[in-house]
């Protein structure tokens, strides 16, 4: 038993809207340098849908993550040492410049220096890149929510491949049309697929809350990183030649705030919290066969309340403040103690601790006198409201392959708790759901009234101080002893170039 | 405001000084060989000949690559003697008829300048002129040489017994690879044998000119080492290169960037060559079918 600390997240896809709201904080915070333009370490996508960059879900094309090989052992998909450095000076995998999209901003000088004309002025599209307008915008960070359109790009979701043909058809329909949001971070995985492949060893996980850094004096541009990351979620900046990534907002986090992204989140989102992991329990956790992934991942999550965890924790050198902070963790009772959050992608095998309550699905209506009828009785004598998995416009096959690595029942006992809690608060306030039929929603989705009051309150009634519950970080304190932390806090960090060595030949 | 900016690491110091280091060994190596050739030792004529002279020329020996020295004295003033010995490149460059003359005569092989002090053109002179007599320092004793032996020499396949540098380190002659040898020396395809003609063993045993004399004096060639280059420079030496030489060097360069660039693009044949575009162009083409 080797119990460490970890600061983590969860993000409940019921509550996004969309709004971008996260991406703006973040860009405004992080990545509005020169060599930046493209990056959007926090992005919204909408699903099904290609995402950004396109595809970066197909690790047949991008060759992220991990393998489980023959000898049941896992491997980069990347490269064995041989090829990655026979491919050292020449990446093959590295999305270009137009998976991600060409940045632009607009020629806002123009709508007040334009001269007197019979035309109101425009502010044309121009390009970051080449400073010239752009006649043709033909991608963006979110392309499928904007115009990109379905036919082209969403029918490419690698997610959808698992489904029938007839059932791909079937969401092509005008009223069978279904999409939700996946707002997407760097998930600060236990197993990161870029620290593995980064040549320079630049990549780092902090011990003390499992974020994981890119030092910016130790990075040489390889760019195996970016390739090594199943998700894509790190950058090269061009102009100062060190790749990026998130790094969860960490001074932020030093004093006991959340990143930009949870704290400007108009749908309350996000939630961050402390879990207690066995560090033993990884490599295993991560080489197990798919459908045990997730499984395994909630094995890894120790209980903060058993004395035998915190006893060893301590001995790890974790802080009480952190202790107790996993003992009210919101994402420890989302993940292990509720089971209704999931990982997203656990089939590339880094076992990201960034969690997602899946989205409640819309359920089929059929038109019949001019109104939408979902209720009446299904074959099996159901009311529609618990049936409604079945229902759903969306497979749960593709939820499966996005949160379970194809694992369908996990995600099914998911959704019948998720309904649980819609019926039991709908008979509570409405009142058109019979005691029986409560009691019969409450049996399949495995819960109980005090367990569906508690899950209720933490999606629909949290506090600030509940959705955060991480304890000011340490590093400022720690490293005083070495140096002084106002001097290293102005002397390091992006675009700072003091530190970092010239090339010498 | 940012007053105590860490120091540089010592990694980064330690590659400096490494290469310091490096530098100055460079330069005490070069300035101790020029150190070694230079001063003024005690100026006896009999050695100053021995050491620099003998490669090319005798003293009632014979023409070797050079003149035969006996009576120069008497042919030639002091003063023109003195002038030339210390600085016969430059004589040659101002036009010096004598010098010019000489330069034809013998084979357009210039008098190297041996970078002797005054003294020791004093001495040398006063040598020259005492009635002693010199032969070819090696011509005579050679025993037979083995061409084999001599190409093994020449491209490092056996080692000369005083450590000497294989020849191939710095010369080119036909017959020792496609690639040939070295570019520091002159090709000895053209400048070996064809060139110095029967004085060259006199040159291997002490070589006259600078850069030769440096790197051979502390290191001699034994006379059987000695016949050996001689038998293969006078087999492999010839008056001009193999006209197909460079075409077999361009042709095996042609060929090795082809076979490169094979091979780079079977190793990265499955390289991405972007994804979106091709995604769309692909379900476009879908539609229309």
């Amino acid at each position: 038993m080797d119990i460490r600390a970890h600061v983590s997240m969860v993000f409940h896809l019921d509550k996004c809207i969309g709004c971008h709201t996260c991406s703006i904080a973040c860009k405004n915070i992080w990545t509005d340098r020169k060599g930046t333009e493209y990056m959007w370490w926090n992005n919204v996508e909408t699903k099904p849908g290609t995402g950004y960059p396109t595809l970066w879900e197909d690790q047949d094309k991008y060759k992220g993550g991990w393998e489980r090989g023959k000898n049941e052992k896992i491997h980069l998909r990347l490269h064995n040492r041989l090829g990655g450095l026979t491919n050292l000076f020449y990446n093959p995998y590295l999305p270009t410049i137009d998976d991600y999209y060409e940045p632009w901003t607009y020629d806002y000088e123009n709508l007040f220096n334009a001269p007197e004309g019979d035309d109101q002025p425009t502010a044309r599209a121009i390009s970051m890149i080449t400073g010239k307008p752009m006649d043709n915008i033909e991608a963006g960070p979110n392309w499928d929510d904007d115009l990109g359109g379905s036919p082209l790009y969403a029918r490419n979701d690698v997610n959808l491949d698992e489904l029938s043909e007839g059932e791909r058809e079937q969401l092509n329909e005008i009223e069978r049309v279904v999409f939700f949001y996946l707002p997407r971070i760097c998930n600060h995985c236990l197993n990161p697929g870029c620290v593995a492949a980064c040549p320079a060893g630049a990549i780092y996980k902090r011990g003390e809350d499992g974020i994981v850094l890119i030092s910016q004096e130790k990075c040489r541009a390889w760019r195996m990183c970016i390739s090594g990351c199943p998700y894509k979620k790190t950058y090269y900046n061009w102009a100062s030649g060190k790749s990026e990534k998130c790094i969860l907002c960490y001074p932020r986090l030093e004093s006991g705030q959340p990143p930009a992204c949870f704290h400007s989140c108009v749908g309350r989102i996000r939630y961050l919290g402390v879990l207690l992991y066995d560090a033993d329990k990884i490599v295993n956790c991560a080489s197990v066969p798919e459908q045990d992934l997730v499984a395994a991942q909630r094995d890894l999550i120790q209980d903060p309340f058993d004395p035998q965890v915190i006893q060893s924790a301590r001995a790890n050198g974790v802080p009480d403040a952190m202790i107790t902070a996993a003992q009210n963790s919101p994402v420890y009772k989302f993940v292990k103690k509720w089971q209704i959050a999931l990982p997203l992608h656990p089939d590339f095998r880094t076992v990201p601790m960034l969690y997602y309550v899946p989205p409640m699905l819309p359920v089929l209506a059929k038109m019949e006198n001019g109104n939408y009828d979902i209720a009446g009785l299904d074959k099996e004598n159901l009311p529609a409201m618990l049936s409604s998995l079945e229902k759903a416009r969306m497979p749960i096959k593709y939820m499966a392959s996005m949160f379970s690595a194809g694992n369908v029942k996990i995600v099914e006992e998911v959704y019948r708790k998720l309904i649980a809690v819609r019926i039991f608060k709908r008979a509570q306030k409405v009142k058109d759901y019979q005691p029986a039929e409560v009691e019969a929603a409450l049996a399949q989705g495995k819960t109980n009234a005090e367990e569906v009051e508690a899950i209720f309150r933490l999606t629909s009634l949290p506090t600030y101080e509940e959705r955060f519950v991480v304890p000011p970080l340490g590093r400022e304190i720690s490293i005083e002893a070495l140096e002084r932390p106002l001097d290293r806090k102005q002397a390091t960090g992006f675009g700072i170039r003091s530190q970092t060595p010239k090339r010498e030949f | 405001m940012v007053e105590n900016v860490k120091p540089p690491s010592i990694p980064r110091y330690f590659l400096f000084l490494l290469t310091l280091t490096g530098i100055l060994i460079f330069i005490a190596s070069t300035f101790s060989v020029v150190a070694a050739m230079g001063p003024a030792q005690a100026a006896d004529g009999a050695t100053v000949f021995k050491e620099k002279c003998v490669g090319c020329h005798t003293i009632g020996g014979g023409k070797l690559v050079g003149p035969d020295l006996a009576g120069v004295t008497e042919r030639r003033t002091k003063e023109w003697l003195t002038k030339w010995i210390s600085a016969p490149d430059q004589m040659l460059a101002a036009g010096d008829p004598t010098a010019t003359e000489l330069f034809n005569t013998y084979n357009k092989i210039a008098m190297p300048n041996l970078q002797l002090t005054p003294d020791q053109v004093a001495a040398v002179i006063a040598y020259m002129g005492s009635g002693e007599t010199t032969t070819a320092s090696s011509a005579v004793a050679l025993p037979p040489g083995d061409a084999n032996a001599g190409r093994a020499y020449f491209v490092g396949d056996l080692h000369f017994a005083n450590g000497g540098p294989h020849c191939m380190s710095c010369h080119s002659i036909s017959g020792v690879g496609s690639l040939g040898g070295g570019n520091l020396g002159p090709d000895l395809t053209i400048n070996g044998y064809s060139k110095y003609g029967a004085g060259l063993p006199a040159f291997l045993a002490s070589p006259a000119t600078v850069t030769m004399n440096a790197v051979w004096k502390n290191t001699p060639l034994t006379p059987q080492e000695q016949a050996d280059l001689f038998a293969f420079l006078q087999e492999a030496s010839v008056s001009q290169r193999a006209p197909d030489t460079l075409l077999l060097i361009a042709g095996l360069a042609i060929l090795g960037a082809a076979a490169l660039i094979g091979l780079a693009q079977l190793r990265w044949s499955r390289r991405l060559k972007g994804v979106r575009k091709p995604m769309i162009e692909r379900t476009l083409a879908a539609k229309k079918r």
